[in-house]
């Protein structure tokens, strides 16, 4: 008996995902865990495996469509069966998720529907996320719509149309507008925006995510901000020590930096804590995230339990998962559930800054450049090295004094390694 | 009132300028200056010029499309006829009819008429006022045979013959409506016969002799001034040249034109003032004049500045509410 | 204000213009001995005896054309059609002949005449006697046309169309002569010019354009959707030749939204002209696309239920304003 097989949902926070690649091909046998394609999701490019046994008789969705979980993408059944039925079936479903199924009909069937039946369409959620259009990019609205978003400066591409065919009336534009709909920011140089308009690109799902999560930070956490300077002779040799002793791994800076912040929380668990919906969360384990930078964005592996293992497992753990991360292979559960997170610019010369927090992580460490600085030791001016590292935290769980008291504690890890074998 | 022989010198004149008008209208045709239709009615001019003698001023004439030879002798200027084929500002409908559409209301000429048999009504019209204001003018209305066959013809005859309007129905029977000869479109060949049935007098006669043509028609139009109600006379006639200039005439024969052609109204006229003592030389001088007259025209009517986009649009309406297009709106 | 009916203020303005000017008559099929087919003309007759008052033969192109060579040579004939219908065995007269020859004579023949008579279906006639002719008139450069719905404006109207110097077709409405509404007093003279629309009744929702008898039905579906919170503005162009578009635009700017009603079959004519227009001067203002409201395209039936289905009703009027306004 064939079924029709609809998009997984393949991370906790996916509303839409990319199909980026069909692995398997119609007329392939398909067993329970077959990878069936790649989507690209929020986090990552996720392996799409096969819950049932069979034969893929017909892939419903192209390579490159955005689709909601659910929206069905293939039929999978036995050789030679009759789907066209079932093909119907998830024509007539087509774009919508499973609780969704009859409003979203009117998103591909909306051509066919009479004029004088406007289909009331879910609501607009309240994040960013922009209103699917049944039409692809052409946005329908009334000329007294276009002429009002012309004259209030709205982007009529974030408005929500309940007419027919999806078309924007007064009454849609009236709502965004009493629902402080944001106005089009006014280009800076908008006269050099007209001289040379700007190439337009899609945001990856990626891209999206970042926007979504870090612009819910920086509004809804209140940031603030302590810097320290560290005398990083100590770490500058202890880490040539290591690397000494090792054959044909090496360790970094930022290794021996995680390993330090991470120890420094188990001594000061204080600082390792989250807000979440009106409670704080003492975290009974220090799970490192790691920000990597990759092809369009930024991902957060995290090292798990990073306080209880060595900076050489430390450093290949985070080498390993940086690789994976480049080639979009993390697991969406190699990316949740961190307690801390480190960012290290240091590499490319920045001396110290202030970094977004990861929530619902209570605090960030951003790491500045090593550099040789004068040191006074014993009295002496002598060449020395140091770095700065700015702690952003959470305020709603980390005091002032409570970041400053964690600080003093890093210090001392960094500034005398040794002191970490305490 | 002229002698006998100085009214004939007069017809004769009316009779040559219409030729000599149209002759330079089909050469200007052939130049391309004159667009449209235009119907000729080298052949004819003895009926326009006799009937327009028979009438006075206040009296109105009501005319089909083949209108230049009764414009001219109700005595508009040749060089308003010439401007108005050549589509003219200055042409006596200032470029808004053309050939067909002549009009020259200071002369009581009420129009050429493009439809067939649609004037003959508006014309017993004409003829109502007159009756209704009791102005003693009467009206005459021209048409061809082909005319008495449509709705538009017995319905006008039915209501003047009723009313015993003013009106002189004068049909000008030359034989073809447009192509086709009488004996294919009417079963009878007396078309006095058709206004019997409407209660109004009849005649008949040939209109060949410029003299026959005034006196008979003066006699309806007498008739009609002293209130003994309308007549309808049947002209026999013929036209030298094609129904319009796009008509070659092949429906009839050339040794037919030729024999028609010794009827010529103009050579019977000039044959008469000969005989009454008229000499070469008068005759000479009447061409000369005419053929000067005619030349001025073309040159004048050459010169002139061409029709304005201001008069269509204005002389639509007699009632000014403001631009009614666009295009109106943007001069 | 008095009230009278309909057919009373034509009446009215017939006999106010004959009394002020000699040159005015009434030509046509029984309006004089007879009275009337529709009771128009009665007393008229006696009043102006039958030099004035006309009684015709069967003949629409013979007194058409009449009337257009009198008017052309000075007087000012009413030509009544007894009903619009038999105005088709007219046509040439109005169109080549009326319409033309101001402009065809260069400007130099005025024909101040009045068409005039009852237009639209009646109850039951069939097809060959239930036309609204305003497709076919108002089409052509050259005439006024003029659709009253109310006995003022009738009768003001009229007065204009008899004084007016060029031809005017006056398009009275059939089921409309017993119609009663306020007219002003007979010693206040009113005439009511060419070109200006009134507006029937004031609303914000939705603009409803509506002329001849069908006004009554968008008046009544006003009715029926204010109930429901949909107020719509009817207006009443009056004259479809020329159109008063400043008015329909100025409503359409505040509204947003449009239907247009009409008599006539839907393929072209004055509904589709107004809706061309106000799509052109008030597109930036419209939040839907304009609705129209006419018969339905098939010969008039005689069966009283089919005729009742193809002309404009007012759940016709009433779902085109909801599907206009989104609303269910």
């Amino acid at each position: 008996m064939a079924k029709i097989v609809g998009l997984p949902k393949l991370s906790p926070t996916m509303e839409e995902g990319t199909l980026a690649k069909w692995v398997a091909k119609e007329g392939d046998t398909i067993d329970v865990d077959d990878l069936l394609a790649e989507v690209e999701t929020d986090k990552a490019t996720m392996e799409f495996r096969s819950f049932d046994k069979g034969v893929l008789l017909k892939i419903l969705a192209e390579e490159g469509e955005t689709l909601e979980p659910d929206t069905p993408v293939a039929i999978i059944g036995e050789k030679g069966e009759d789907i066209a039925a079932l093909i119907e079936e998830a024509k007539s479903a087509g774009g919508g998720g499973s609780e969704s199924k009859s409003e979203s009909k009117s998103d591909s069937k909306s051509e066919s529907e009479s004029e004088s039946e406007p289909k009331s369409e879910p609501e607009p959620k309240a994040e960013t996320q922009k209103p699917k259009r049944p039409s692809g990019d052409r946005i329908f609205a009334s000329p007294l719509v276009r002429k009002t978003a012309r004259e209030e400066d709205v982007d009529l591409a974030d408005v929500k149309g309940s007419g027919p065919h999806g078309r924007i009336i007064k009454r849609d534009l009236d709502a965004y507008l009493e629902g402080g709909g944001a106005k089009r920011q006014a280009p800076s140089g908008g006269s050099g925006w007209e001289r040379k308009p700007p190439v337009v690109e899609k945001a990856s799902q990626m891209r999206k995510a970042i926007a979504r999560r870090l612009t819910e930070s920086k509004q809804t956490v209140p940031h603030f901000y302590l810097t320290i300077d560290v005398d990083a002779s100590g770490l500058v040799a202890t880490r040539k020590e290591m690397n000494a002793n090792l054959v044909d791994e090496k360790v970094s800076f930022n290794d021996l930096v995680i390993k330090a912040a991470a120890m420094a929380l188990r001594r000061f668990p204080r600082a390792n804590a989250s807000w979440v919906d009106g409670e704080i969360h003492w975290h009974q384990v220090v799970d490192i995230s790691v920000a990597v930078a990759v092809q369009d964005g930024l991902v957060t592996p995290v090292v798990r339990d990073a306080d209880r293992k060595g900076v050489l497992a430390i450093s290949m753990e985070v080498r390993e998962l940086a690789a994976r991360a480049r080639d979009k292979k993390l697991k969406p559960e190699e990316m949740q559930n961190g307690t801390f997170s480190i960012s290290n610019l240091g590499m490319y010369g920045v001396q110290e800054f202030a970094a977004v927090i990861n929530p619902p992580e209570g605090a960030l460490l951003a790491v500045g450049a090593l550099r040789d600085a004068p040191t006074v030791r014993d009295g002496q001016l002598v060449a020395g090295k140091k770095m700065k590292v700015t702690l952003s935290c959470d305020h709603r769980v980390v005091d002032g004094a409570v970041g400053a008291q964690y600080l003093q504690h890093l210090q001392r890890f960094l500034e005398t390694p040794s002191t970490m074998l305490l | 009132m002229a002698s006998g022989r100085d009214a004939l010198l007069e017809h004769y004149r009316a009779m040559y300028l219409i030729r000599r008008f149209e002759e330079e209208a089909a050469r200007a045709y052939a130049q391309g200056k004159i667009g449209g239709f235009l119907h000729l009615y080298i052949g004819q001019e003895a009926i326009a010029v006799g009937a327009a003698a028979a009438l006075r001023e206040g009296d109105q004439v009501f005319q089909t499309y083949r209108d230049h030879g009764i414009s001219l002798a109700l005595g508009m200027s040749a060089e308003k006829g010439m401007a108005e084929l050549m589509g003219k500002d200055t042409g006596c409908s200032r470029g808004m009819g053309g050939s067909m559409h002549f009009f020259d209301k200071e002369h009581g000429f009420m129009g050429g008429w493009g439809i067939v048999g649609g004037h003959v009504a508006v014309a017993a019209g004409a003829a109502f006022k007159s009756k209704y204001l009791g102005d003693e003018n009467v009206t005459l209305c021209f048409f061809g045979e082909g005319a008495t066959n449509i709705g538009g013809f017995h319905e006008g005859l039915s209501l003047a013959g009723l009313w015993k309007l003013p009106i002189v129905f004068i049909c000008e029977n030359n034989q073809y409506a447009m192509g086709t000869p009488m004996k294919r479109t009417s079963a009878i060949s007396d078309l006095t016969l058709k206004a019997q049935g409407y209660g109004m007098h009849g005649d008949r006669f040939e209109g060949y002799d410029v003299k026959v043509v005034h006196e008979r028609v003066k006699q309806a139009v007498d008739r009609a001034r002293k209130g003994e109600g309308p007549t309808f006379i049947e002209i026999e006639t013929y036209r030298f040249r094609g129904h319009s200039m796009s008509d070659p005439a092949k429906y009839r024969s050339r040794a037919e034109l030729e024999e028609r052609k010794k009827k010529d109204p103009l050579v019977i006229t000039k044959d008469q003032l000969q005989q009454a003592g008229a000499t070469i030389e008068d005759l000479d001088n009447i061409e000369i004049q005419v053929e000067e007259a005619v030349k001025a025209a073309v040159k004048a009517a050459d010169d002139a500045e061409p029709a304005k986009e201001s008069v269509m649009f204005d002389s639509v309406m007699a009632t000014k509410l403001g631009p009614q297009n666009r295009e109106e709106a943007a001069r | 204000m008095r009230e009278i009916r309909y057919r009373e203020a034509v009446r009215e303005a017939i006999r106010e213009e004959m009394e002020a000017d000699e040159r005015v008559f009434l030509m046509g099929e029984e309006v004089g001995h007879y009275q009337g087919a529709y009771k128009v003309s009665e007393g008229l007759l006696s009043q102006f005896g039958e030099k004035r008052v006309i009684d015709t033969p069967i003949a629409e192109a013979g007194f058409a054309g009449i009337g257009i060579g009198a008017a052309m040579t000075g007087l000012r004939p009413i030509i009544e059609f007894m009903t619009w219908n038999f105005s088709f065995v007219a046509f040439d007269q109005i169109i080549s002949n009326a319409a033309k020859i101001r402009q065809m004579s260069g400007g130099t023949f005025d024909v101040p005449i009045v068409f005039r008579g009852p237009n639209g279906a009646a109850k039951q006639v069939a097809s060959q006697h239930s036309h609204s002719v305003d497709p076919f008139y108002t089409n052509i450069p050259g005439i006024f046309v003029v659709m009253p719905a109310t006995p003022r404006d009738a009768k003001g109207l009229l007065k204009t169309a008899i004084r007016c110097q060029d031809p005017v077709i006056f398009l009275e409405g059939e089921t409309l002569y017993n119609v009663k509404g306020e007219v002003p007093e007979l010693d206040e003279e009113e005439l009511i010019p060419f070109g200006k629309g009134r507006i029937g009744r004031e609303g914000k929702d939705c603009t409803i354009v509506a002329f001849g008898r069908p006004y009554y039905e968008a008046m009544q579906a006003a009715e029926k959707l204010a109930a429901d919170g949909i107020e719509c503005e009817i207006v009443d162009p009056r004259t479809l030749r020329p159109l008063d578009i400043e008015l329909l635009v100025e409503s359409v700017k505040k509204t947003h939204r449009c239907v247009v009603v009409h008599e006539h079959w839907p393929y072209g004519g004055p509904g589709a002209e107004i809706v061309d227009q106000i799509q052109r001067e008030a597109f930036d203002w419209l939040d839907a696309p304009i609705h129209r409201v006419g018969s339905l395209d098939v010969p008039m039936p005689y069966a009283s239920n089919l005729e009742n289905f193809v002309l404009p009703t007012v759940e016709r009027i009433s779902d085109a304003v909801r599907r206009v306004s989104y609303a269910k």
